[in-house]
């Protein structure tokens, strides 16, 4: 791949990669203003509480406290990153809702005084009973988190396509599982940060997000500000995930505190905050019912789920569509019922994280595809290969997948892993496991109605040529976007990429874009990108054309050298003529902008799931489990993806490697855990356990080749849809290596050697 | 999180330290490494009017060999000094594995064995190996010091026999009969956690005959706890697998584990079972590891 190209489909160096390992990157919290002040933000230290008075006499007392608020002093208006639930406000009104909840904010002088000054703030509550589990939060007599939610309910879908009972009659096989997810977190390794301060009635928002665009609209709407009066920027950012695309207490506590002060203001979450304001992956309870053919064919599946929404809605109700609406993509099949109830508890809220909803009915499915399977005597592999989509078909709830390699990369990876040779030939203890996944290359719709483009980007050219600066809303946060899409930028313009510069993110300098998140921005950034450099090039060439009295279409320009194309060694550089299109025209400007054609259905949540374009991807994951302690270790892992045209094969495969690490993390170790009172119980690194550089397995990443026709060159996303199969592979050989199945995630040690103890009891009865 | 205020001291001597711990009371802390005091003061679980650092006493640090051979480890020596020691690589290069399995490489260079120890943390990874050794500990006080096994410094979950005008100096390990020992730490992943549960073994063998053993189980009790039962019927034995596993089962019964967010009871007492027949047979079988 990228062999026809001069610039993309190559790995060439991160544009930040030495700032970062030397150290030089300045991240949010790293900045420092004159008189700066910092800003803490007082949490509720219930779970369910009243609010009855709230005396900030004592802190305001104390020397070099600057400013304290509450919500008297800010806006009441509702928001959340959704508006289908505007449910939140900047500081409580009237009740507490979980432990970590905002209530008040100060800036000082230092952290020191900041910190001290939240202990003078006294709060009186009245505690309410609180309730920590969806069912429960769900039965009669509940405690009432929110009034617009009786009976806790959030959100309640029942989409019925085609006809599923019909389906399960005409079945050979119809199996019914239950499996259950947990809470995880983000846990990216920059903690969030926010810097504020104002000039005239302009504020600017220094912020570790994954939208600047997010951000500057849900800032104007809660304060009833013109957007162009907030400028939102970001320097480097140390990860997302999904956690930081939601607007955080931070941010509007910042604005307000340094409105107030007349000072910058910055703030930070410490480590067990940022548990607090989560917005991690929802934990999910599962139901799967399918139906299939004496061959494996899938005829009909029904998912029944409940989530655990936590307190606050968020992103959440796009998180419950994601989790049906995307099952339907992966095997072809004509019949699907999907019922999903997200229940409000009073615990941190949840939202987004990699693969959105969605790796977690990855898990169950592909779980119960296993034991399918197995039922009906057919190979794990085998019987995904029977149902895999093919390209250029229409998904039952009507997504359109152009090109589609799920066949092909399951094909691959059963080359690769050796698994002919494997799957029930490993010796005892060791098990092998498949499982599949994908994601959307940018929804299809953003996440709040409007008519706005997906994505604008400006390519400038320097007066003489030397060099030009894309101008881009895309968010890097780690991912490598603006590596990215600086080669698509060069690519496009026929220009060196040694001579490009990025200006990204910054509401006021840079152009328009959502922002990192649904794996969008190298598909939808990226044709905007591709069209600004395109208009470039083309005034380039009808530049030359003049210059060199032919017409444009007998010339063509790569890596700043514009060339008849029928004799090469007739050039022009492209400085030259970027010179003398600037004396004669003025600037050198492209401009491109990106708006998906209308897609999906009409029924109601047709839009989430929608998308341009679909990746694919397998994952084959050998483990070895210790029968004595339950210790699993992850011997080896293959990814093959379908990702269509790669653009830095290097940034790609670290993708890969990453989401695979974090999908290895949620399936094993990682679980947010809280207390009898609902407090986070292991809210920092120590004991929310990531998987470290020793656990992880070497990684074989691997692509097949696919070409999507909605994307500029072909492209696809690899971020998030590298996270969805990786906790079904592992649970499928762990399953494999000891033939009971665990339920539910995580597959922790402990529930390991429960489920062999109990298996050798069991023998123990037969004998 | 931010550390509360607190005087601070470095004392020049030692005798000078203890004066000063005697004269500041209970309110004083030492301060070694801090990998511990500092995040519990962060963590507002700790406060201090006064830190008495240990870092300007010379000496503390040194790992050597003393008088009839036995092994002098200071105080002061870190992790990453236990396992480039080139005493401790020559006569037991089971601490030096203990210490490799503790924390992450940053701990490892500034927290110290002492502080390992002063703790009293049931799943510390030190004691449990220390005390199979028969290690002693010297404690320097205003008033005088005082040598004991240090399986007798242990009371319960942050508690000792330590007094407050105390300092732990050095740890003694008298040539001892034993021809291997070992720890073996189980922890939800293979860096930076803490321990499960942990068993550390030390056996005298002649030929196939266990003529002494001592196994010390970790975070199974409210102190590292010696499996005695377990250890007597080892004791002048023919190992057999079936001896082994009984020892283990021994051992199990006499943990007393509690569940926490690591882990349940039901499944640390099963882990000791499993552990300490595992760290019996790698000691009797490949020496000091
Ligand atoms: C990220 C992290 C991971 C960790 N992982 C592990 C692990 O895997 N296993 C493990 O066992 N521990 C672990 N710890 C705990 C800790 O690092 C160790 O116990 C370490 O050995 C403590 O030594 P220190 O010198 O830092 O102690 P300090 O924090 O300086 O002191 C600890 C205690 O001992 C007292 N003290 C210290 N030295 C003396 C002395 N010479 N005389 C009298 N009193 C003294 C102090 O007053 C204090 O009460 C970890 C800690 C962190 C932060």
């Amino acid at each position: 791949m990228g062999d026809n190209y001069e610039v993309i489909g190559k790995s060439v160096p991160r544009i930040d990669g030495v700032a970062k390992a030397t150290g030089r990157a300045k991240y949010t919290g790293d900045l420092k203003f004159p008189n700066m002040l910092v800003g803490k933000i007082l949490h509720s230290p219930h779970a369910h509480a009243r609010i009855l008075n709230i005396d900030t006499s004592e802190a305001e007392k104390l020397p070099g406290v600057k400013a304290v608020i509450t919500h008297r002093d800010v806006p009441s208006t509702k928001y959340g990153l959704s508006p289908a639930r505007w449910d939140e406000t900047i500081f409580c009104i009237d009740k507490v809702r979980f432990v970590g909840d905002k209530v008040a904010a100060v800036a000082a002088v230092d952290e020191e005084t900041a910190y001290k000054a939240l202990k003078l703030i006294k709060v009186d509550y009245e505690v309410l009973p609180a309730v920590f589990d969806p069912y429960e939060a769900l039965k009669e007599g509940a405690p009432q988190i929110f009034e617009e939610y009786p009976g806790n309910v959030n959100t309640e879908i029942h989409q019925h396509f085609g006809d599923v009972d019909k389906a399960f009659e005409e079945a050979y096989h119809v199996r019914r599982d239950f499996f259950s997810g947990q809470r995880t977190y983000h846990s990216p390794l920059e903690p969030h940060a926010s810097i504020a301060f104002w000039e005239g009635d302009k504020v600017t928002i220094y912020c570790s997000t994954q939208s600047v665009h997010y951000l500057q609209y849900h800032l104007a709407r809660v304060f009833g500000m013109p957007m162009g009066n907030i400028r939102v920027l970001k320097t480097h950012v140390g990860g997302g995930f999904g956690g930081k695309i939601d607007p955080t207490g931070l941010d509007f506590s910042a604005v307000k505190l340094s409105q107030i002060t007349g000072r910058p203001v910055k703030m930070l979450f410490d480590r067990k905050e940022m548990f607090y304001n989560n917005r991690g992956r929802h934990a999910q309870y599962m139901e799967l019912t399918t139906g299939v053919t004496k061959e494996g064919k899938i005829l009909g599946v029904h998912a029944n789920f409940v989530m655990d929404g936590g307190a606050y809605t968020g992103l959440g109700v796009a998180s419950a569509y994601y989790a049906g609406a995307l099952l339907t993509v992966l095997y072809d099949f004509d019949n699907y019922k999907f019922d999903m109830v997200r229940a409000v508890t009073n615990l941190p809220g949840c939202g987004a994280q990699r693969g959105h909803g969605q790796p977690q009915p990855r898990f169950a499915f592909e779980s119960h595809l296993d034991h399918i399977a197995e039922d009906l005597g057919i190979d794990p592999l085998e019987i995904r290969i029977i149902n895999a989509r093919k390209p250029k078909t229409v998904t039952i709830n009507d997504f359109r997948v152009d090109s589609y390699a799920l066949k092909e990369a399951l094909e691959k990876a059963r080359e690769i892993s050796g698994w002919r040779d494997k799957k029930g030939k490993l010796p005892p203890g060791r098990g092998i496991g498949v499982g599949n996944g994908g994601f959307v290359s940018g929804a299809g719709y953003p996440c709040y109605r409007t008519d706005l483009p997906q994505a604008v980007a400006i390519i400038k050219v320097h007066d003489d040529g030397s060099m030009a600066t894309l101008y881009t809303g895309a968010v890097e946060i780690g991912q490598g976007s603006d590596t990215v899409l600086l080669q698509m930028a060069a690519e496009a313009m026929g220009y060196p990429l040694e001579k490009m510069r990025i200006v990204a993110s910054d509401t006021d300098l840079a152009t328009h874009d959502f922002g990192a998140y649904a794996s969008r921005q190298t598909l939808m950034s990226g044709w905007a990108v591709k069209k600004a450099g395109e208009e470039i090039k083309d005034k380039i060439l009808k530049t030359a054309a003049e210059m060199m009295l032919v017409v444009p279409e007998q010339l063509d320009v790569k890596q700043g050298i514009v060339f008849l194309k029928a004799h090469p060694e007739e050039s022009l550089t492209f400085e030259e003529v970027a010179r003398t299109y600037f004396v004669k025209y003025g600037q050198l400007i492209g401009q491109g902008s990106y708006k998906p054609p209308k897609l999906g259905g009409t029924f109601k949540g047709a839009a989430v799931g929608t998308s341009p374009a679909y990746s694919a991807a397998t994952q084959v994951a050998e483990v070895e489990i210790d029968e004595e302690t339950g210790e699993i270790k992850v011997i080896e892992a293959w990814d093959v993806h379908d990702c269509g045209m790669v653009i830095n094969p290097a940034l790609l495969h670290a993708q890969v490697h990453g989401a695979f690490y974090m999908g290895m993390g949620e399936s094993i170790w990682e679980e947010v855990l809280f207390d009898e009172n609902g407090d986070v119980a292991n809210g920092n690194l120590a004991e929310y356990r990531m998987p470290t550089a020793l656990d992880m397995p070497p990684v074989t990443s691997e692509l097949v080749d696919s070409i999507d026709p909605n994307a500029p060159w072909g492209v696809k996303e690899v971020g998030e849809g590298a996270t969805t199969p990786t906790m079904a592979c592992l649970a499928n050989a762990i399953y494999d290596a000891m033939g009971v199945r665990i339920e539910s995630l995580p597959l922790t040690y402990e529930k390991v050697w429960r489920a062999l103890k109990e298996k050798r009891e069991k023998e123990k009865e037969k004998a | 999180m931010y550390l509360p205020d607190f005087e601070y001291y470095a004392p020049a001597t030692l005798s000078e330290a203890c004066d000063l711990l005697e004269k500041l009371g209970p309110e004083a802390k030492v301060f070694a490494g801090g990998t511990d005091v500092l995040s519990k003061m962060k963590q507002e679980l700790l406060f201090p009017k006064a830190i008495v650092s240990l870092k300007n006493l010379g000496g503390l640090s040194e790992i050597r060999l003393g008088n009839n051979n036995d092994v002098i480890i200071g105080a002061k020596a870190t992790h990453n000094n236990l396992i480039d020691s080139p005493v401790l690589q020559e006569k037991y290069p089971s601490l030096c594995n203990a210490a490799r399995q503790m924390a992450n490489n940053q701990v490892r260079n500034i927290g110290t064995v002492g502080g390992n120890i002063v703790n009293a943390v049931p799943s510390a990874d030190l004691p449990p190996l220390l005390i199979a050794l028969g290690a002693k500990i010297k404690l320097v006080g205003a008033t005088g010091e005082r040598v004991l096994p240090l399986e007798d410094f242990f009371t319960g979950p942050n508690k000792s026999v330590i007094e407050q005008d105390e300092i732990l100096t050095e740890f003694i390990i008298e040539e001892q009969p034993f021809t291997g020992s070992t720890y073996i730490k189980f922890a939800l992943r293979r860096s930076g956690a803490l321990a499960v549960a942990s068993v550390a073994a030390a056996v005298a063998m002649e030929g196939n005959v266990c003529r002494k053993a001592r196994i010390v189980l970790g975070a199974v009790a409210p102190t590292p706890l010696r499996a005695k039962k377990a250890e007597e019927m080892l004791t002048g034995k023919e190992i057999t697998d079936e001896l082994l596993e009984e020892a283990g089962s021994a051992a199990s019964k006499e943990s007393k584990p509690i569940s926490d967010i690591r882990g349940s009871e039901e499944y640390r007492r099963d882990l000791v079972r499993v552990l300490t027949g595992r760290a019996l047979r790698k000691a009797i079988n490949e020496g000091h590891v």
